[in-house]
């Protein structure tokens, strides 16, 4: 597992940096919830390992929004890194339960949400039923990239 | 002018309406559109933190498909373009991911070539070509006071969504939603933090209060230049504004609410189009008031 | 080809004549812990003409030299090999050595089996060991070749140009006038004074700034032997060390000598524009005095902004307010020549705009200022008259934030630390504590750095007073519309917690970098610079104020970002350097000078063609050729242009270059990366990369020639028809040659054999041509990581064609056979 994150992320990339707490300064999720911002992620990946933020819930606490990896002096992937550790974390069952459903609902539909009635919605605005999703297509595809290692589907 | 139309998912099964609005507004710019049986293209928010192969050969089966028409992607969601265009920028650079999504999609019978662009109905909109046209289209312009909040995955990380556009310090600061409103009419007024993130993923994958609360933030920085509406041009920060107004209003009395519109919506009346039209029925903070105040009803 | 060499060698000493001492350096554990040195000693014994080989700890070392100078004595060696570091470092030192004991100094060769071996393959003794063995036996077989050279002495001229009227550039001048020596300063600007001018106090002394320099600048002012030209640029230099011809475009000032400085001027004139002494914080007319200390005390006229512009005159109420008549719109642009024997660069530094960092609303919002914006502010001779008010209602501000390291340490602006600016802020923390003692100030900082004397008490005061630091850089900055303020939003890092502040002024702690017209100079002088763009020191330790053109020493930020005491000692240490050589009055130029046998000659003079100094003169009618000496810069680009092998340069001979060739490709030769190296770039940038610790493979042998123009094509040729693996042709790059351009025959010349591989069917790609400056240590190791990979995909049938398809050419007239 170790070697699969630092596959994906640079870990050289780390020690750029400096603990400057720009991307923390800006970070929308830290301003209103308990969240592992992306400085502390650095910091404990350097001085305690990644085994430490793979297992805890407060990484998934985050806009996605990348605003921390446009402020880094540094240039630090930030993105890239997150993405590595929660996939990470994903394996190992750290997963939000309403992240998980929604996976499931994609992998099981091909896509994020369902309605009912839409066909009847759609004609109220005017449009034709939506296109169906080539859902076998979608599943095989996500058989052979193994996703049911980290979710069933 | 020709682009295969991925609609997503939000847009045609939760918010039609900027689905017809953006129709018409293609249809009379002479913008057309290709329907194709696209999957979701899979979210930057959720299937790419889980599982970052899987997210990218979905991503991969849906340019394919685009491909093979020999059309280039048109994008309606900022989430959406955010997936394709950093999906097709990897695999464009790195042969040895190439070969391995292409390994996963030969069974499929698709072979991923990089040869078409993704791009955005705002970037598609802002074209010169197409911005002449809309002068000539255009009916009435709507003189109020627009806001733009243009979603954080539209234009970040700008090394992949805008390389060729960067300012001096890598960064990228969007402004063509503001300029094309001016174009119809309206008043494009800055605000602080406009650039704050609306908050949806952390709703959507953490805690829903915490998401609301960018909103109350956001919106209280709105209120204090007096804009009257919000112009976006993605369906989560849609749902995010106009949901979210909906739940603040119940926890905070006393606070008026600010009407959001998706981009072609606008367009669409400025070119005369009726709000039923462009679908703004179905929206729970209501614009009646504001649009009869310039004389459309 | 081996005929050739014993041809050529038949030239130097007879075979039983020579005496070769080997010298391997442990340098401590330097060299001692990667390279096995009593093999590599044992090693050289065994080589021919080596009559003995010792390895001994240190050989710089007074002990070191000893024994070197007994055994030139005692055993009558006439060559000596010292393995140590690189020759840019001891060479001057083991050429004294020899030279003390009657050898002379260019019968000494040194292997760089430091920079360019144990520091670059630190943990592969075996390989390290084989490598130095190889490089011992190179230099052996050079030094065998080596002959005795004379140098030539240059007269010095007694007089200086200093170029930039900041601190550092007063300093300089005032130092080398002092001293007899005639002096040129010249400033871009209307007044000498620089950045120093505009500071209001200095840390950590809390010294008015204006008080203390205002008394220089004056000394300047009426110093008989220094010249000063304000409104001046440089636009050309020729010469050389001790005789440079240096053109300066001194711009028309329309304000004659007999100026007053009453200002009677100003009010008559209708044009504003901001004023550059204060920041743009107050505005001046297109008549004006930079500032009120300034040297010289006269007006001018700004033309980009007068309405008289282009000579015709539309307006002269200046004129008319004049009662001494002293303006005159007629003045014009003149060109000054003057000749100096040495150039002090004093060129100092621009600040960081951090308009691009949108999120801090630098630009957008008024009361966020930049460090040097309220220098000008709190000086009682700025804008406010040392009021402390901000800019959106001229209040004065109940709290105010400085934010650190804004356009420092950076990969998104300047990605070093701008040295001045935690010690300003603090300063200026302090400074707004003492007047204004009810206004809060907070420091938002990563790391305060008070390294110098004084300035950690400095910073204990600044905390005891009140001064709050906060660990965290705010990410963002709030404008509050309704009344300017400003909401800092970030993390305390200390204390793990978010904060969100309401200052009324936020000043921005901005980073210092190398002034915009840097490169300009650069050219003109050919210096080096380093990654960040500041101008590069010969040796950082040991010759930090010369640079690698003889007769220019550096002053000042230009040099890197330094602080008002560092710059003026650094000023002085430049003042002299130069000195030591006026004093003296005249300097040796090595003996690295082409020549030409006027027999073999045949007068087609295309030597002279190549020569970048004209220093080849001759013509068809007189029948040869030959080389002015004393003009000649040792660059050796014209050899390789002689088809008739007349030309060969002394001490980087062909011989001597061919000998190291043969050594280097003894062994396993298509494992082998021959490179050359210029000296002043890409061998120095292979040292950097051993001073850094820069690991790569280990199958490179670098040659050393002074410039990369020097490469011959047969050289080339000689290493492929012998198996080699690889070949690299490194220089400066191309706007940075230390020959005037000369490189250009390297690419031109490389091309050429690029051409000739491919019509031959051969792979080009082993032939690499890559410029790599001094500072660029990574890059050389990054491009012999990419040519070892190439070596790895070569096959032996290819390395086989190449020999025979090369070996197979015909001799060139007048080459011996």
């Amino acid at each position: 597992m170790t070697v699969k994150l630092w596959n994906f992320f640079p870990r050289e990339a780390l020690y750029e940096c400096y603990q400057c707490a720009r991307c923390t300064g800006s970070c929308p999720a830290l301003e209103v919830a308990e969240a592992l911002g992306p400085r502390e992620t650095i910091l404990k990946c350097l001085n305690l390992g990644h085994d430490e933020v793979v297992e805890d819930e407060r990484l998934w606490v985050c806009c996605t929004c990348n605003v921390c990896e446009d402020r880094c002096p540094q240039k630090i992937p930030i993105s890239d890194l997150l993405v590595a550790l929660r996939n990470s974390a994903a394996r190992r069952g750290n997963i939000p339960d309403k992240l998980q459903i929604a996976i499931e609902l994609l992998a099981k539909t091909g896509r994020s949400m369902i309605v009912h009635q839409l066909d009847e919605m759609r004609a109220h605005h005017g449009l034709a039923p939506l296109m169906p999703v080539p859902i076998d297509e979608v599943r095989e595809v996500l058989k052979k990239t193994k996703l049911d290692d980290v979710i069933e589907f | 002018m020709k682009y295969a139309l991925f609609l997503g998912c939000a847009i045609p099964i939760k918010y039609p309406g900027f689905e017809a609005a953006t129709r018409r507004v293609c249809e009379r710019l002479g913008i057309e559109l290709v329907d194709m049986p696209f999957a979701c293209c899979p979210p930057p928010t959720s299937l790419k933190m889980v599982h970052h192969d899987s997210w990218l050969a979905l991503a991969a089966l849906n340019l394919c498909r685009a491909e093979e028409a020999g059309l280039d992607l048109l994008t309606l969601c900022s989430g959406c373009v955010n997936t394709l265009k950093e999906a097709n920028h990897t695999l464009k650079k790195s042969d040895s991911k190439r070969r391995k999504i292409n390994r996963i999609l030969e069974d499929q019978n698709h072979h991923y070539k990089g040869t078409i662009e993704v791009t955005h109905i705002l970037d598609v909109l802002y074209q010169d070509s197409v911005v002449e046209k809309l002068i000539k289209e255009m009916s009435l312009e709507l003189p109020m006071k627009i806001g733009c909040h243009y979603g954080c995955h539209y234009f970040r990380p700008p090394k992949i969504m805008y390389p060729d556009e960067l300012s001096d310090s890598e960064s990228y600061v969007p402004v063509k939603m503001d300029h094309l409103l001016s174009i119809i009419g309206m008043e494009p007024t800055e605000y602080s933090r406009k650039f704050l993130c609306c908050g949806s993923p952390l709703g959507a994958n953490a805690d829903q209060d915490a998401g609301y609360a960018i909103v109350k933030e956001k919106l209280g920085h709105i209120r204090e230049r007096h804009i009257d509406a919000l112009s976006v041009i993605c369906p989560s920060c849609f749902e995010q504004f106009d949901m979210g107004q909906i739940a603040l209003s119940r926890k905070f009395k006393d606070q008026s609410k600010i009407p959001i519109f998706y981009l072609t919506q606008l367009v669409g009346l400025s070119m005369g189009m009726t709000p039923k039209e462009v679908g703004l029925d179905v929206h729970r903070v209501k614009s009646k008031k504001l649009l009869e105040s310039i004389g459309i009803s | 080809m081996k005929q050739a060499l014993d041809d050529m060698d038949k030239k130097a000493n007879s075979p039983a004549d020579l005496r070769v001492g080997v010298y391997v350096c442990h340098c401590g554990k330097n060299i001692g812990s990667t390279v096995d040195c009593e093999a590599v000693a044992q090693f050289a014994s065994t080589l021919p003409h080596v009559t003995l080989a010792k390895d001994s700890l240190y050989t710089c070392s007074e002990p070191g030299q000893e024994q070197i100078k007994t055994d030139i004595r005692e055993q009558k060696l006439n060559r000596v090999v010292v393995a140590s570091c690189t020759p840019r470092l001891h060479e001057p030192t083991f050429r004294a050595a020899c030279e003390s004991a009657g050898l002379n100094p260019y019968l000494l060769e040194m292997a760089n089996i430091r920079e360019h071996c144990s520091w670059v393959h630190l943990h592969e003794r075996e390989a390290a060991t084989s490598k130095a063995k190889d490089l011992v036996a190179m230099a052996v077989a050079r030094a065998v070749r080596l002959e005795p050279q004379f140098e030539l002495s240059v007269p010095v001229k007694r007089s200086s140009l200093v170029i930039g009227g900041g601190v550092a550039g007063i300093q300089a001048a005032l130092d080398m006038a002092d001293a007899g020596y005639q002096v040129y300063l010249v400033e871009k600007s209307g007044s000498i004074g620089g950045r120093m001018a505009q500071i209001d106090k200095t840390f950590p002394t809390m010294d008015c700034s204006i008080c203390i320099l205002a008394p220089k600048m004056s000394e300047v002012g009426r110093h008989p032997n220094i010249q000063m030209l304000t409104l001046s640029e440089i636009k050309e230099v020729t010469g050389h060390i001790g005789n440079f011809k240096v053109k300066i475009l001194k711009k028309a000032r329309y304000v004659t000598d007999g100026c007053t400085a009453c200002g009677d001027c100003i009010q008559a004139c209708p044009q504003l524009a901001p004023d550059e002494f204060n920041a743009g914080l107050s505005i001046r007319r297109a008549i004006y005095i930079p500032f009120a200390q300034a040297v010289p005390s006269r007006y001018l006229v700004d033309m980009g902004l007068c309405l008289n512009n282009q000579g015709i005159v539309a307006c002269d109420r200046c004129f008319q307010a004049c009662t001494r008549k002293c303006i005159d719109f007629a003045d014009q642009d003149k060109i000054v020549e003057i000749e100096v024997g040495t150039i002090v660069v004093a060129t100092g530094v621009d600040v960081y705009d951090p308009t691009a960092l949108t999120e801090l609303g630098y630009g957008r919002f008024p009361n966020v200022i930049t460090t040097l914006e309220f220098e000008r502010l709190i000086n009682a001779g700025g804008p406010s008259s040392g009021e402390l008010i901000r800019p959106s209602d001229r209040k004065r501000p109940k709290n105010i934030a400085f934010l650190q390291c804004i356009g420092s340490r950076s990969k998104r602006s300047n990605p070093y630390c701008s040295n001045v600016c935690c010690m300003n802020t603090i300063k200026d923390a302090l400074l707004i504590k003492e007047h204004w003692p009810e206004t809060e100030v907070f420091v938002f900082y990563i790391d305060i750095r008070a390294f110098g004397k004084g300035f950690e008490d400095l910073f204990q005061r600044a905390r005891r007073e009140g001064v709050t630091f906060i660990r965290g850089i705010p990410g963002e900055i709030i404008e509050d519309i309704s009344n300017g303020n400003l909401t800092l939003l970030g993390e305390n890092t200390l204390l793990g917690t978010q904060y969100r502040y309401t200052m009324e002024m936020v000043i921005l702690s901005v980073g210092i970098k190398p002034r915009s017209d840097a490169p300009i100079v650069q050219r003109l002088l050919n210096l080096s610079t380093d990654t960040d763009g500041f101008y590069m020191e010969a040796h950082p330790k040991l010759r930090p104020v010369d640079t690698t053109t003889g007769g220019v020493f550096l002053a000042g930020a230009a040099e890197g970002p330094k602080d008002i005491k560092d710059s003026v000692t650094q000023a002085s240490a430049a003042a002299s350097r130069a000195n030591i050589l006026m004093s003296k009055g005249e300097v040796k130029i090595p003996a690295v000078t082409a020549r030409i046998n006027t027999d073999k000659c045949v007068a087609c003079g295309l030597c002279a063609k190549v020569c970048p100094y004209h220093a080849i003169e001759g013509s068809k009618e007189l029948g040869y050729y030959r080389v002015v000496e004393a003009m000649c810069q040792g660059c050796g680009a014209c050899v390789p242009e002689c088809k008739f092998g007349a030309l060969d340069q002394a001490h980087f001979s062909d011989a001597q270059i061919v000998s190291q060739i043969h050594e280097a490709l003894a062994n396993e030769p298509e494992r082998k990366i021959i490179a050359f190296a210029c000296n002043w770039c890409s061998y120095a940038g292979a040292d950097f990369a051993g001073v850094s610790r820069i690991q790569y493979p280990d199958n490179v042998r670098i040659i050393r020639t002074m410039c990369s123009a020097r490469v011959a094509p047969e050289w080339i040729e000689l290493a492929f028809s012998m198996g080699a693996g690889a070949v690299l042709v490194s220089g400066c790059h191309p706007s940075d040659c230390h020959y005037n351009n000369a490189n250009q025959n390297t690419a031109r010349r490389v091309e050429k054999f690029w051409k000739r591989l491919d019509k031959l069917g051969l792979n080009k790609d082993r032939l690499r041509l890559a410029w790599v400056s001094a500072a660029e240590g990574a890059q050389f190791a990054k491009v012999i990581k990419e040519m070892e990979q190439g070596l790895r995909e070569l096959t032996p049938d290819q390395v086989l064609e190449t020999k025979q398809k090369l070996a197979k050419r015909v001799p060139r007239k007048g080459e011996p056979v």
